[in-house]
């Protein structure tokens, strides 16, 4: 009896409790006037992040709700150089630091146009985002996660080819998705601590290399059996299994890897941890 | 006891489950264009939400334009709008009425105020600056637009050939030209709020003759009221009255519980109503029969307790000797009274430092343990049906001589009383 009465009390009590925030919701966008290509650049040190192809009639637009006390929205574009900038600034001597749970539930929705080549580069603080860049033209991607938990995909293949893609982490958790469909010739992936999950589903139309360097923590790789693989490790204290891979010299290959039509050459360093290898089919 | 305990924890367990109920529902992946549409959905929707609520009686101003600022004042730049907050700070400062009135200079600009239109064959070069108005733009705009507590609707054929920035507004594009960027704060606090004059206070003879007649008023009503529960109700006023008078303490206690419990009790109702689906019907009745409930509880038994209060005085001037008719009118009239004082004191000497709040705290403080009383006493009593803290169920030990002295037995009084109620004093 007491605890349901304090259970009921609790939830009503508790109903009313909820305070409203001071977050302030900040819009921007702009209009595609026939620009083929853009250089875009987003910070966002905390909060909910999600990216993804917009309306082809805009060619970037930022839906963000912040809190106004300590950061202050980024948008600025270059008309001249093609370049935007958009995302969230520390405002007067806040400094980034996240300090309260307001700037974790900060939010940002951000879109390109799917008509543009798109240099892209995103630096996450502390963000849990999700960024679909799936349909949009790519031409070079640099994402730099500190201590975030991010899933990047490619659910559509890139518009564009696309040079490089690089992916640095602090302390975080990544996973990328469809790297098949990222025809990116060359894939770079710099790790501190945590854990990443390569995945290289999707359609492929070109080869591709990639690096990853992993301090201390997991390294999980997808591969499609329809393409040649070839990898190549230097570990130290990690462990890992060639499972579906023949030893050729210093490197593993999948089997059929001279006749396949694209080829995926993987160079792996770690120092502790694990690389596992799930075979996709 | 058990009945009611399972219930109650039914309820708590259900009452649980509700934000798990809640966050289950299956979250949006915000991904792709339709995701964006959503969102971008949302974000147009809620403004329109927020201006239908807001104030009617905000003064929507004549368009004119606004003068320039004086010598010496800061003119607001819009050549740069990238750096918005500081626009916005920068206009918040320049926007500050003066003598009543807004001015503004904008350099290579114009600031109006109101709604401003720009035709369709009409191009205005330089910036625009538009307080407290929509900006509709059917020609073209050689400059940045910004808007301060007002939206910008860019028809179609519309051109803006720099930047917008709107603060506390929205834009609609209908098909328009922006060859710069938009920019979009909803919420934006950069005017000042209209500053109504206070009406001039009244005088001390003003404020006692006002006090005064709240403070009959308030009491003729509870009079009315009173005489109408006697008239219509008087068993159920007596056994509440009684029991205000023989469990004084108790009757505090459980009014005072009674209060803090309200909100609560309101709240599980809620929750039942709706966990039990076919209760979500019966919602808007029972908030209403709920409201009922507390406030019948608590006027009736305040009422009550001015009974009380008036019988015993009465008793004690019968004692005495003093020949006054004894009814539940008279209890009712004297006990109101008694409590009118104090409050027809404050609206006399209200206006006296320090002693005026001191009146004013007491009959507070009076009132509100009164009411309390009261409404505990209604409570237990269950609004004047259960006797059994009235004192009337007294043992025949109990009957003494001091009580039989005290109470009529004879009489219309005594033979007015309900003898199935009153078996102690109907004898």
């Amino acid at each position: 009896m007491r605890r349901a009465l304090a259970a009921a009390l609790a939830l009503v009590l508790g109903a009313s409790g909820a305070s409203a925030q001071t977050m302030r919701p900040f819009s921007t966008y702009r209009q595609w006037h026939g620009e083929t290509s853009t250089v875009a650049r987003l910070d966002f040190a905390a909060g909910a992040l999600r990216l993804a192809a917009g309306r082809p009639n805009e060619l970037y637009r930022m839906d963000v709700l912040y809190d106004g006390e300590r950061y202050e929205p980024v948008s600025d574009f270059d008309a001249a150089r093609g370049n935007v900038t958009l995302g969230l600034r520390a405002a007067g001597d806040g400094g980034i630091r996240v300090v309260s749970k307001r700037q974790l539930g900060q939010t940002a929705s951000v879109t390109f146009s799917p008509r543009s080549d798109l240099a892209l580069a995103v630096a996450l603080g502390a963000v849990d985002g999700d960024l679909d860049l799936g349909g949009l033209r790519l031409t070079s991607l640099d994402l730099e996660a500190g201590a975030s938990r991010a899933t990047v995909r490619f659910s559509q293949p890139n518009g564009a080819r696309c040079r490089d893609a690089v992916l640095s982490s602090g302390a975080a958790e990544l996973t990328v998705l469809g790297l098949g469909n990222s025809r990116c010739d060359r894939i770079a992936f710099e790790g501190g601590v945590g854990r990443v999950t390569l995945d290289f589903s999707g359609t492929w139309t070109s080869s591709s290399h990639v690096s990853v360097k992993m301090a201390l923590g997991q390294v999980e790789l997808r591969l499609p059996r329809q393409v040649g693989v070839r990898l190549t490790l230097d570990k130290f204290l990690a462990t890992f299994e060639a499972e579906g891979l023949v030893r050729r010299g210093n490197a593993y290959v999948s089997p059929g890897y001279d006749q396949a039509a694209r080829h995926l050459d993987i160079d792996i360093t770690t120092a502790v941890g694990g690389v596992t290898l799930d075979w996709l089919e | 006891m058990r009945a009611p305990s399972r219930r109650l924890g039914v309820l708590a367990l259900l009452a649980l489950a509700v934000p798990r109920v809640a966050f289950a529902a299956p979250g949006l992946e915000p991904t792709g264009t339709h995701a964006a549409e959503l969102v971008h959905a949302f974000w147009s929707l809620v403004p329109h939400i927020a201006r239908s609520t807001t104030d009617p009686q905000q003064p929507h101003p004549t368009p004119q334009a606004l003068p320039h600022a004086a010598e010496g004042e800061a003119p607001v730049p819009l050549d740069d709008l990238s750096k918005s907050t500081t626009i916005e700070t920068e206009l918040r400062k320049a926007l500050r009425p003066h003598d009543g009135a807004i001015r503004v200079t904008i350099p290579n600009g114009t600031a109006r105020l109101g709604d401003f239109s720009i035709g369709s064959n009409e191009t205005v070069s330089g910036h625009l600056l538009v307080v407290r108005g929509t900006a509709d733009v059917y020609g073209k705009l050689l400059g940045n637009l910004v808007t301060v507590e007002g939206d910008v609707v860019l028809h179609p054929g519309g051109v803006v050939s720099g930047d917008i920035l709107t603060l506390g507004g929205e834009v609609r594009d209908e098909g328009g030209e922006i060859g710069g960027e938009v920019r979009t704060f909803r919420n934006a606090s950069v005017l000042e709020a209209v500053v109504v004059p206070r009406p001039a206070p009244p005088s001390a003879l003003e404020t006692v003759f006002r006090r005064l007649a709240g403070a009959v008023g308030v009491f003729l009503t509870l009079g009315a009221l009173g005489f109408g529960l006697v008239m219509f109700g008087r068993p159920n006023l007596e056994v509440v009255s009684d029991t205000v008078s023989h469990s004084f303490g108790r009757a505090f206690a459980t009014g005072l519980l009674g209060q803090l419990l309200l909100l609560p009790t309101f709240g599980m109702l809620v929750v039942g109503l709706i966990l039990s689906v076919v209760g979500i019907v019966l919602l808007p009745f029972a908030v209403v029969v709920y409201a009922l409930l507390v406030i019948v509880a608590a006027v009736g038994g305040f009422l009550a307790v001015a009974h009380a209060m008036g019988e015993t005085y009465t008793r004690r001037r019968l004692a005495l000797g003093v020949m006054a008719s004894p009814n539940s009118y008279r209890y009712l009239l004297v006990g109101l009274g008694a409590l009118a004082a104090f409050w027809l004191a404050w609206s006399v000497f209200g206006w006296v430092p320090v002693a005026g709040d001191l009146i004013r705290g007491a009959a507070i403080l009076v009132t509100w343990l009164l009411a309390t009383t009261g409404f505990g006493a209604a409570l237990l009593s269950r609004a004047g049906i259960r006797e059994n803290f009235a004192g009337r169920l007294i043992p025949p030990e109990a009957l003494t001589d001091e009580y039989l002295w005290a109470t009529p037995q004879f009489g219309v009084t005594a033979a007015k009383r309900p003898g199935s109620r009153t078996p102690t004093r109907g004898l």
